[in-house]
């Protein structure tokens, strides 16, 4: 089987000959070929180059496009920073007011940044797209303007500003359309979304109803591909059924912190689950250690045909010794088929 | 049974709670204003707000309630403390501390040091709060300047938490380790806790609400540090 049949078994539910797993290994990449991290998240074909090493190296069934979500937010101003071993990040948000933030419309797409995103996609999907699925990573609508503005700004805004909030959202949401719309074109099997301000962790139940689930509802509704639902880096198992029924969302990413037994129950026996490696604990993992945690998970899936063994929380950090990887990897043939 | 004044207070406490659980900003300080027009803006933090404080900062930790329930909370006491500050009030404003607080070089995710600022403030510290991407030298500079015996440094992410590093180095090479301690927070924190030690921090707070009672503990360790 390859990839590509391997995950869209694990969507319909059908038997595999062995079980769909992937990380996060966006920034991995670097760290194989050796690019420096700067050139690697600017020029697309150092990413093709970093990401085909991941290929080679752990032979993943799912590929990322750039995990950079700080470049959609940089696409408006602020300034950024780079780290020798990390993603570039904000270092300063591009506006202060909220009343300053504007559309970029058509030019959202003409940022070196954003470019940078969508022509690294088109390369992945030329080299790897016809036998692996192609993730593409887009920020949630509801947590642009945290990124744009800040949090504190953004939760004041949301909390207290009604009318400020929802310009806001009609600006996240385009942008959304508008990214995830231009990598599905280069190629995108489906699009991951982080999502943080969709949590009980963060707002209230009130603003979660009345603001943040209709402005999912409408921006994953209107998506032209599968959206697959990201914790965030918070738990998601108690608020799980509220997020049950966004259109165009075939599976969940389930916190390391969260039980899968307990979201399965929750979704019902149809629904995607991937999950719950934690991506960053694996620096600190030794081969085995990673090998036994993969294959408890595995172990606790092993009847559940609609699951992918995947990695959550952010990148795979880069000092994450190779042989770990590998370990998971083992685990996962270890496993068998799926029957 | 309590009496009719215990019972009074309970039930203010328990309406100011659920109106900061929703949000209501606006009708949880006309209640706490209320309370201080009768019995000064002393008994309503003291006797009403703090309590109430406290029972959100539980909840917090239990990952009961969200980050925005406790942003409202800071938000209705930091306008308490505003109004107190702004009408020959019988509070009693900045009677511990000094101490300083600021984020970290390069970080400028300052939600969480605000709120630590707003419960400090209101549990009656005096607080130096240096803002956002803050030199290491600076924080001692101005712990030295003001007399802290405490600095906070939040930091959200790992990036800049690592940078929290020369903070802590910089207080050895001062020879004040001892003396003013180095309480860290932040949203990495929580999620890895073993970061406070390998930063440096003499120690942290599972939420702002419960900072004040580890600035507490790191300036009387302080204090001990320097007894003869």
């Amino acid at each position: 089987m390859t990839s590509l049949e391997r995950v869209l078994c694990a969507l319909r539910g059908e038997p595999a000959d062995r079980r769909a797993f992937t990380m996060t290994l966006s920034l991995y990449g670097a760290r194989l070929t050796g690019c420096p991290v700067r050139e690697y998240f600017t020029v697309p074909r150092r990413y093709l180059e970093g990401q085909s090493a991941v290929v080679r190296h752990v032979d993943p069934d799912i590929i990322f496009s750039p995990f950079v979500l700080p470049f959609e937010a940089l696409a408006y101003g602020g300034e950024e920073v780079w780290l020798e071993r990390f993603p570039p990040n904000v270092r300063k948000p591009p506006f202060r007011d909220p009343g300053l933030a504007e559309p970029l419309g058509e030019g959202l797409l003409l940022d070196p940044g954003i470019g940078y995103l969508v022509e690294a996609t088109r390369l992945l999907a030329g080299e790897f797209g016809a036998d692996k699925p192609v993730c593409a990573v887009v920020t949630a609508p509801v947590d642009l303007p945290a990124m744009l503005l800040g949090i504190e700004t953004w939760l004041e805004t949301l909390l207290f500003d009604p009318e400020r909030s929802a310009a806001l959202m009609a600006l996240a949401e385009d942008h959304f359309q508008r990214l995830s719309g231009a990598l599905f074109e280069a190629g995108a099997t489906f699009v991951a979304t982080p999502v943080m301000f969709a949590n009980l962790r963060l707002v209230t139940p009130a603003l979660l109803e009345r603001t943040i689930l209709p402005a999912m509802r409408r921006s994953f509704g209107l998506s032209r591909g599968p959206v697959v639902y990201h914790h965030g880096g918070n738990r998601i198992e108690d608020h799980l059924g509220l997020l049950a029924d966004l259109p165009n969302v075939p599976g969940f990413v389930i916190d390391p912190r969260d039980s899968l037994a307990r979201a399965r129950e929750t979704l019902g026996p149809q629904r995607l689950l991937l999950g719950n490696l934690n991506g960053p604990a694996l620096a600190h993992a030794n081969p085995e250690e990673a090998r036994l945690l993969a294959a408890a998970i595995l172990a606790d899936r092993a009847g559940d045909r609609h699951f992918i063994l995947a990695s959550g929380h952010a990148d795979v950090p880069y000092v994450t010794n190779p042989e770990t990887l590998l370990a998971v990897r083992r685990a996962v043939i270890e496993a068998g088929a799926v029957a | 049974m309590p009496d009719g004044k215990t019972a009074d207070l309970e039930a203010r406490r328990e309406q100011l709670y659920v109106l900061m659980l929703e949000a209501e900003r606006e009708r949880a300080v006309a209640t706490l204003l209320e309370f201080a027009a009768g019995s000064g803006f002393q008994a309503a933090v003291n006797d009403v707000l703090e309590p109430v404080l406290t029972r959100i900062g539980e909840a917090w930790c239990r990952e009961r309630i969200s980050l925005a329930q406790g942003y409202v909370a800071g938000k209705i006491a930091e306008d308490l403390l505003v109004a107190a500050a702004s009408s020959s009030s019988d509070l009693l404003l900045d009677v511990k501390g000094p101490v300083v607080i600021g984020n970290v070089e390069d970080d400028y995710h300052s939600l969480g040091r605000k709120m630590v600022s707003v419960f400090l403030r209101a549990a009656g510290w005096k607080v130096i709060d240096l803002g956002n991407d803050v030199f290491p030298s600076d924080f001692i500079d101005a712990a030295l300047e003001h007399g802290a015996r405490v600095i906070g440094v939040s930091a959200m992410m790992l990036t800049t938490a690592e940078n929290i590093r020369a903070v802590r180095a910089e207080l050895d090479a001062r020879g004040l380790s001892g003396r003013i301690r180095l309480a860290v927070g932040g949203a990495v924190f929580k999620l890895r806790p073993e970061l406070v030690r390998e930063v440096g921090g003499d120690g942290s707070a599972p939420s702002a609400i419960q900072a004040p009672g580890l600035f507490d503990r790191l300036w009387a360790e302080s204090l001990e540090g320097e007894a003869p």
